[in-house]
């Protein structure tokens, strides 16, 4: 599902330039459940964005879902992602001007999928917020909202499902329904799962554990 | 492109409050130039509509200082119904009151052939007879004059039969110094009110048996009476001086709204900028989510092209209503009463130059938007920096189609291109001088005090709008400070310079045997006035070196071969002239004919010493040579003549003389009295009138380019509401840090005080210096006059002007004041 060779990301420019990933290669099958851990700093969430094509890379290889992201431009990744790669980030980030059901949707008529508002009413459902189809994001809970991420992520049905701390900014019992969830909902799709996080107990649920420090991949173990 | 409008709609329904600025600003730039152009055309049109009745007929024949022939008479009897009308200006007293000067019309029983001559109730008679007046109300007013009063006209007692309510033709007769009395032709033919050389007027307007060849008959007309001094009028363009005037105002105020449309686009710009900033996570949550760059640029071009539709929608509307609502306002002050109807073709040039500037100023936003990266969600990765050729390419482009439109469809091209060359420059430098303010202010040493640093810090921070905000209240500002500096020196060129040199009255239709009685009644009433007399009589320039004057093209500014002119002739070099070219003739010469002419009229028809003209005088051909060219000093408003003669034969024909009259300036009422006692015939004016009647004029122009440049200041507000609006969020965080750290609100006020009282500063030292250049140019190299404004005016105009900046800025700001730290802590 994932093929990466020696990336790396060099940010910003002259003195403030960063190596933010040192070469780092990763390969990841179909199914696996992969959690990516690390201190603040070492690589995870821009490793995360290269991976999911959000961001280029300064050089190496990477092939997702069978793409060779380093030959596609921002408009050929953003394509690249319909249907095939689903992203939840820690804060969120729904589109404040539309309700959960407009926001399931979005993804869906980007793609140009059949019958997206019946499909998005049904993700929700799966969530557990049929009755928060109409509410806008400022009128959910956290856990609300990053429920909605989640249906929002897996409603075009991705191979990839990358999630970014998805409980990081949750309370203890909302984090655990939302992780069993995210967990849950990626088994039923067959999705391949890649979770960063904090929380060992979490990283644990995986199939797969890859530690990063300083750019690079320092362990990468199976259960 | 479904999909795009789905989700711009969408995304409207809850977010589109931050493109309230965009919507602002284009429905004050169209409101602008839509009102402006429905105005002067429902004007143009209620002239165009009324030809007919402000003519007085199909054709009207002209003659100036002879009525008509009877042969004349026959050959118009047979082209249709015929009316004549005789105008001349006079003096009228009342038995109690001072003279005062009038406009007599005598006109006869045919008259008028179109429209309705009516009078206010209580009138005696339906129209003047034999030995009575109609006056107009300001005459009754003035005199104290009620129906059934004497009133004295030149030298003949009429009695007042009636108020003059309504006169069809009046508007089409053109500008008149005094109210209006009106007698029967009959009266004026025994009241001899026409004396030898008297200035006045005959008009002939026929109701024409085939109306259509109106213009056809006119040039038969005068191709057969050649010589004769005919000039021949057709409904087409009837009124033609008001209408010119009319367009030109139009077209001017039109150039000065296109200004107020300029800072409508930096408004523009800026709400866009503002909106589409704040959309940023939103755009990349799409990118995240699969939207390609095309779609993001078409949902965001969608949402700005619904707002900017009703926007400018609104802008139009207003626009379209504007000759209502000027109708309704001030109809009274209007020289024509707007002909109430939409006109497309303005409204359509409105919405376009509105649609593009809003494209133009929109455009470099929305590129910035769509470039924005999906990565953003995770940083704040900025959009690149680089700047796209593409997108400048399409700027300019939009720029030149706005510029070419202006020009393309302006009745004054040339005009208009130096008005929108100058405006892009102005705008240009602006900015520049916007860009090195924030600059600059970014360098001056820090403050000890922690609040005047944290409003120096205001204008120059990142996101700051200090550049664009010298931009958009600059232009306002300097056009303000530009008006007030020529308004003012214009005021003390007529009222210090002019009267200082100038006589206090011109006395016309002076017989030349009443000189000597005019002379003593003067001198008894003001003791030590000084008369200046010189013969007058009207001509028109025929030819130019044997060339006839109708078969050239003549250039602008050839006012001397346009219609009748005031001739004299004088042995000697007449005062305030001076001999520029050519010799002056000896003072006893008597031979042929010379004519000297002044400088610039000469310049103007090409003509050099030693050239041939022709004038045509009460019907007689004179060709002179030329001998002289004279500078002329007309700053004194005194007696000068652009075409002087040779004495001799041209002293034959019938002439009165032309007086000025230069007495003390507290006697006015006592030479008038004593003028009307000893010689009636005689008509004076008196200067101040028509210095005040100039002014009037030039103050209802000021205020109508004052109004124009309001929605410049407008839309400069506009964009300074925005720019606060624009910063509040990081205003906010500034204010709250600042509590917890313990500054009172009235700290806080006082560090918003002091931002906006220097940014104020810094645009009234640029308004003062751009504003005072232009008015500079204006005075000095356009109307030729010294450059005398009233520092004060300019500085009160500042002032104020700086006064609703800063008011606008805190009041603005207010809301940021009320903020509780706890509360916006927790909303983090």
């Amino acid at each position: 599902m994932i093929d990466a060779r020696n990336l790396r990301l060099l940010l910003g420019t002259g003195d403030a330039a960063v190596e933010v990933l040192r070469g780092v290669s990763l390969s990841v099958a179909a199914g696996e459940t992969v959690a990516l851990l690390g201190p603040s700093g070492s690589g995870k969430s821009s490793l995360m964005a290269v991976l999911s094509g959000l961001e280029r890379a300064t050089s190496g290889e990477i092939h997702v879902a069978g793409l060779d992201l380093g030959a596609l431009d921002e408009d050929a990744l953003a394509v690249a992602r319909r249907g095939r790669i689903g992203v939840v980030l820690q804060a969120f980030h729904l589109l404040p001007t539309m309700t959960a059901l407009e926001n399931v949707a979005v993804p869906l008529e980007l793609a140009g999928a059949r019958d997206p508002w019946g499909r998005a009413e049904a993700e929700l459902a799966a969530v557990g917020l049929s009755h928060r189809l109409t509410h806008y994001p400022a009128q959910l809970s956290g856990g609300e909202q990053q429920r909605v991420a989640v249906a929002r992520a897996l409603a075009p049905e991705p191979a990839l499902l990358f999630a970014d701390e998805p409980t990081g900014n949750l309370d203890a019992t909302t984090g655990a329904a939302v992780a069993d969830l995210l967990f849950a909902r990626a088994g039923q799709a067959g999705a391949t799962l890649f979770l960063i996080t904090h929380d060992e107990a979490l990283a644990r649920r995986c199939t797969r554990v890859v530690r990063l420090a300083d750019g690079q991949v320092a362990s990468d173990t199976r259960s | 492109m479904r999909l795009a409008l789905r989700l711009a709609l969408r995304d409207l329904r809850r977010g589109g409050r931050g493109l309230v600025l965009l919507a602002l600003c284009l429905f004050l730039g169209t409101a602008a130039l839509a009102g402006i152009g429905s105005l002067s055309a429902s004007m143009l049109a209620a002239l165009e509509a009324n030809g007919r009745t402000l003519l007085g007929g199909d054709l009207e024949l002209r003659l100036s200082q002879r009525r008509v022939t009877p042969e004349e008479t026959d050959a118009m009897r047979r082209l249709g119904r015929v009316s004549e009308t005789v105008t001349m200006r006079s003096m009228a007293t009342a038995a109690s009151g001072e003279p005062v000067l009038v406009a007599v019309k005598a006109v006869d029983g045919a008259w008028p052939l179109l429209g309705r001559y009516a009078q206010e109730s209580g009138a005696v008679a339906r129209r003047p007879g034999p030995g009575q007046a109609a006056v107009a109300r300001a005459l009754a007013d003035r005199l104290s004059l009620r129906v059934g009063d004497r009133l004295r006209v030149g030298a003949s007692e009429l009695r007042v039969s009636g108020i003059v309510a309504e006169e069809p033709d009046q508007l089409g007769e053109g500008f008149s110094l005094g109210p209006r009395v009106l007698v029967a032709t009959d009266t004026l033919d025994r009241a001899g009110l026409i004396q030898p050389g008297s200035l006045y007027e005959a008009r002939y307007r026929l109701l024409l048996r085939t109306p259509a060849e109106a213009r056809a008959t006119g040039d038969r007309w005068r191709r057969r009476f050649a010589d004769a001094g005919w000039s021949a009028t057709t409904a087409g363009n009837a009124a033609g001086g008001l209408r010119r005037g009319i367009g030109q105002l139009g077209q001017f105020l039109l150039l000065v709204g296109l200004a107020a449309l300029a800072v409508s686009g930096v408004g523009v710009g800026s709400g866009v900028a503002g909106y589409l900033a704040g959309k940023t996570r939103s755009i990349a949550v799409l990118k995240v989510l699969g939207a390609r760059s095309g779609l993001v640029a078409g949902i965001f071009l969608a949402q700005l092209a619904l707002v900017a539709l009703v926007g400018a929608g609104a802008g139009l509307a207003l626009g379209a209503a504007v000759p209502w609502i000027v109708s309704a306002v001030a109809g009274d002050a209007l020289p024509v009463q707007p002909r109430l109807a939409l006109y497309p073709a303005p409204l359509l040039l409105a919405a376009a130059l509105a649609g593009i500037a809003g494209l133009m100023f929109a455009l470099p936003a929305l590129a910035r938007a769509r470039a924005v990266p999906a990565a953003a969600l995770l940083r704040d990765a900025l959009a690149p920096g680089r700047r796209s050729l593409r997108v400048a390419g399409a700027v300019a482009a939009l720029a030149a189609a706005l510029a070419g439109l202006a020009v393309a469809t302006a009745t004054d091209q040339a005009l208009a291109a130096g008005f929108v060359g100058a405006t892009a420059v102005l705008l240009g430098a602006l900015w520049l001088l916007g860009v090195g303010v924030r600059a600059g202010v970014a360098r001056l040493p820090r403050s000890r005090r922690p609040l005047v640093r944290l409003a120096v810090a205001n204008l120059h921070r990142p996101g700051a709008q200090t550049d664009r905000l010298v931009v958009a209240l600059g232009l306002g500002f300097s056009l303000f400070a530009g008006l007030a500096a020529v308004n003012t020196s214009l005021a003390s060129a007529m009222e210090s310079t002019a009267p200082a040199k100038a006589p206090r009255f011109f006395a016309v239709d002076l017989q030349p045997e009443d000189a000597a009685a005019f002379g003593r009644a003067i001198r008894a009433a003001s003791p030590g006035a000084r008369i200046e007399s010189t013969p007058s009589l009207r001509g028109s320039v025929v030819a130019l070196n044997g060339r006839r004057i109708e078969t050239m093209r003549l250039p602008p500014g050839a006012w001397v071969a346009r219609g009748d002119r005031t001739i004299t002739w004088s042995a000697t070099v007449p005062p305030r002239n001076q001999v520029v070219a050519g010799r002056w003739w000896p003072a006893d010469y008597r031979g042929a004919p010379l004519v000297s002419i002044e400088d610039h009229a000469a310049a103007v028809l090409g003509l050099k010493v030693g050239d041939r003209i022709t004038v045509s005088v009460l019907g007689v051909d004179v060709e002179a040579r030329i001998a002289a060219l004279r500078r002329i000093d007309w700053s004194g408003l005194g007696l000068n003549f652009a075409i002087v003669f040779s004495p001799g034969l041209i002293q034959e024909a019938p002439h009165a003389l032309l007086a000025g009259v230069y007495s003390g300036p507290r006697a006015d009422g006592a030479v008038a009295r004593a003028v009307a006692a000893a010689v009636p015939g005689v008509t004076l004016i008196r200067v101040g009138d028509v210095i005040g009647r100039l002014g009037e004029v030039l103050g209802q122009v000021a205020f109508a380019v004052r109004v124009a440049a309001g929605a410049t200041v407008a839309a400069g507000i506009a964009v300074l509401v925005g720019a606060v609006a624009a910063s509040g969020r990081a205003r906010r965080a500034d204010a709250v840090v600042l509590r917890l750290l313990g500054a009172t609100r009235a700290q806080l006020l006082g560090a918003q005080a002091i931002e906006y009282a220097l940014l104020a500063a810094l645009l009234c030292v640029i308004a003062a210096a751009v504003g005072t250049a232009a008015a500079w140019y204006a005075v000095v190299q356009l109307f030729e006059l010294p450059f005398r404004p009233d520092w004060l005016a300019v500085a009160g105009t500042l002032a104020a002007a700086a006064a609703a900046t800063v008011a606008v800025g805190v009041v603005g700001n207010l809301p940021v004041l009320r903020v509780r730290p706890a509360a916006a802590l927790r909303s983090e």
